[in-house]
């Protein structure tokens, strides 16, 4: 590899690697595996091994068990709450930092994305603690009156699933939303109070609208990292917070059951797709309007 | 230009790099084991003694060993730890290769119950050893003994309402299908008929609305223990739970159900795609001494095959675990369990 050899023709060749690379990696890391996971779909599994002919029967399985729709659609159910209460929390959050001056509010900003600095799995196993029965939260709920006695509400059901997922996608929302905030002009606000508007109807008629964007892709991003956790469940829903994702995962550990668990994973795709599109399609419109 | 050259010189280094350690690599010796199978300590002194390294990938259920054995088809490691209830399946599926027992010095002193090997369900096939045991427990039932009066003697507590929400169970189909079966008085656990399938999972729907959660981990229930008001722990780590809570302070007790406990074998298996057979036998040999066996049944409360322990009492009856005669069925089924509302 010495230095005199780099010829001109040589740099070509080099920069037609390069180009061939950049085209190369989505396809081999993304595209393939893909489509890998769609080709198993269509197997089945017989005695532990899986039989490479295909066949339409994980899908009718799917939509004909009563097992899989109920629990899917209580999943959806589940992510859309999760991604609504980190739109309701975050946003305020978001407008706030925006109307911090200078420093203040990207050490702030800072501040708030630290969480994702740590492990998931330690989140959730610490605020698993603090739910729990003699758990934080617990023990200061009945240390200030507001419960008698520890209350079981938190931990080991839906609604654990609910907080916890929550607490850990908020900054996933705050950052799309203090973005899309911080990039309205500052003018059309001076506009609006120059021309007689109140400081609610500056902001529900301009600020608001303007910030829609950011909300929405907040809340794609919120619902497609929700939906795709099957960790959270696992570790705090115990036995009535049963999520579509513990089926997906028993389906490769337990089961071994690869073809059903990759059909179950194209019904979740093609969820996850559509969230993105309606977040992208719903933002870009916004955006282009201003 | 300058750049060029620079992500040139960087992707020789990484090749450079990428080679010398898979280079080092394919000299250790693979091993996939249990937490508490291969501490570090033992890991180092084999490393000491025969000069072979060692690379320990931790696994948390039999499911995930099958998957990493079966995914690749036995390539990914040498040596693993199997229970005898899963072994013929592996063997079946010509996952793993028959042991030469000669080669192993330490297999001649264990305890008499281990010595022949055709003696021990599970092991062997046609007149070839495929696992060399080490390793034993039996799955019971752990009680809060402050909370729990009197002392149980059966898994049947599990379901009194008087502990609702106060049962940890554990997350796998098998097994609870198993123990409720014994539960129910059922002769064969391993091999339920359809109207003792459907039984069982009615029974086990039953269980699930007392149960609080659902564990996977030991560390995980100690955990839960801590943090919520648990009574009874169905405890599939079996010592290794026990001690671990005692140590922590917890008033808790174990015992071996009067219906049978289910009991479980842990051997020592050569993969089909072993790289260094010499090394894997050695490890076993090693595995088998005196001193790692005496130190395993120290540090995790659970019997071993060499020296004389208190897991597990003469009088205690203990059910080997078995080939149950459709895993994916009975997995099917509980996630059905675990799906109704």
């Amino acid at each position: 590899m010495s230095e005199a050899g780099s010829t001109q023709p040589a740099e070509r060749r080099l920069s037609l690697l390069v180009t061939v690379l950049a085209f190369a990696l989505p396809v081999i890391f993304v595209l393939v595996p893909l489509a890998i996971f769609l080709g198993y779909s269509f197997f089945s599994v017989d005695q532990g091994t899986i039989v490479y002919g295909l066949s339409l029967g994980n899908y009718v399985r799917f939509f004909t068990d009563p097992v899989f729709l109920p629990v899917f659609w209580n999943t959806i159910v589940l992510c859309v709450s999760v991604a609504i209460i980190c739109i309701l929390l975050a946003y305020p959050a978001a407008y706030f930092l925006t109307t911090l001056k200078g420093r203040w509010r990207y050490a702030l900003l800072m501040l708030l994305l630290v969480p994702l600095l740590m492990s998931y799995v330690i989140k959730i196993y610490a605020i698993r603690s603090i739910l729990g029965l003699n758990g934080f939260l617990n023990k200061a709920l009945v240390a200030l009156g507001i419960l008698q006695e520890p209350s079981t509400l938190f931990v080991f059901n839906m609604n654990a699933i609910l907080l916890t997922l929550t607490l850990l996608l908020i900054p996933f929302a705050i950052l799309p939303i203090f973005l899309s905030l911080e990039r309205i002009p500052q003018v059309l606000l001076r506009a609006s109070d120059d021309l007689g508007a109140s400081g609610l109807q500056t902001f529900l008629r301009i600020t608001l609208p303007l910030s829609l964007p950011g909300v929405a892709s907040a809340a794609s991003f919120v619902f497609v990292l929700a939906i795709g956790d099957f960790l959270t469940p696992q570790m705090v829903g115990g036995i009535s917070g049963f999520t579509f994702g513990r089926i997906l995962y028993s389906q490769f550990g337990t089961a071994y059951n690869w073809p059903f668990g990759a059909a179950l994973s194209v019904a979740l795709a093609i969820v996850v797709i559509a969230a993105i599109l309606v977040g992208e399609r719903f933002g870009r419109n916004r955006g282009t309007s201003v | 230009m300058g750049l060029k050259k620079l992500f040139l010189r960087m992707a020789t280094i990484g090749l450079g790099i990428g080679l010398m350690t898979s280079a080092a690599l394919a000299a250790n010796l693979r091993v996939l084991a249990w937490d508490g199978y291969a501490d570090a300590d033992w890991v180092k002194d084999f490393t000491a003694a025969t000069g072979i390294g060692v690379d320990v990938v931790f696994i948390g259920s039999d499911d995930e060993i099958w998957a990493k054995i079966k995914g690749s088809e036995g390539q990914d490691f040498d040596v693993f730890a199997v229970n005898t209830a899963q072994l013929q399946r592996y063997i079946k599926a010509d996952l793993v290769s028959p042991i030469d027992v000669t080669k192993l010095a330490n297999q001649k002193e264990v305890l008499p119950r281990f010595r022949d090997l055709t003696a021990v369900s599970g092991v062997t096939k046609d007149g070839k050893v495929y696992g060399i045991p080490f390793c034993f427990d039996s799955i019971g039932l752990i009680y809060d003994t402050d909370k729990v009066k009197p002392a149980p003697t059966s898994m049947s507590v599990l379901w009194d309402p008087a502990y609702k929400g106060k049962v940890l169970a554990y997350d796998n189909g098998e097994h609870n299908f198993s123990f409720t079966a014994l539960t129910l008085g059922y002769k064969d656990p391993f091999n339920l008929n359809e109207e003792q399938m459907a039984a069982v999972k009615a029974k086990l729907v039953e269980l699930k609305r007392n149960v609080l959660s659902f564990y996977t981990t030991a560390d995980e229930a100690q955990q839960i223990y801590q943090n919520n008001d648990v009574a009874l722990i169905w405890a599939n780590y079996g010592q290794q739970q026990v001690k671990a809570l005692q140590k922590i302070g917890a008033h808790v007790a174990y015992v071996n159900p009067s219906e049978g406990a289910l009991a479980w074998l842990d051997n020592w298996v050569i993969s089909k795609g072993v790289r260094d057979n010499a090394a894997a036998e050695k490890w076993i040999d090693f595995m088998l001494s005196k001193k790692v066996s005496g130190e395993l049944s120290e540090r995790t409360g659970f019997g071993n095959t060499v020296t004389e322990t208190g897991s597990a009492g003469g009088n205690d009856k203990l059910v080997w675990l078995n080939n149950v005669e459709d895993p994916l069925k009975r997995s099917d089924m509980w996630n059905e369990v675990k799906a109704t509302p």
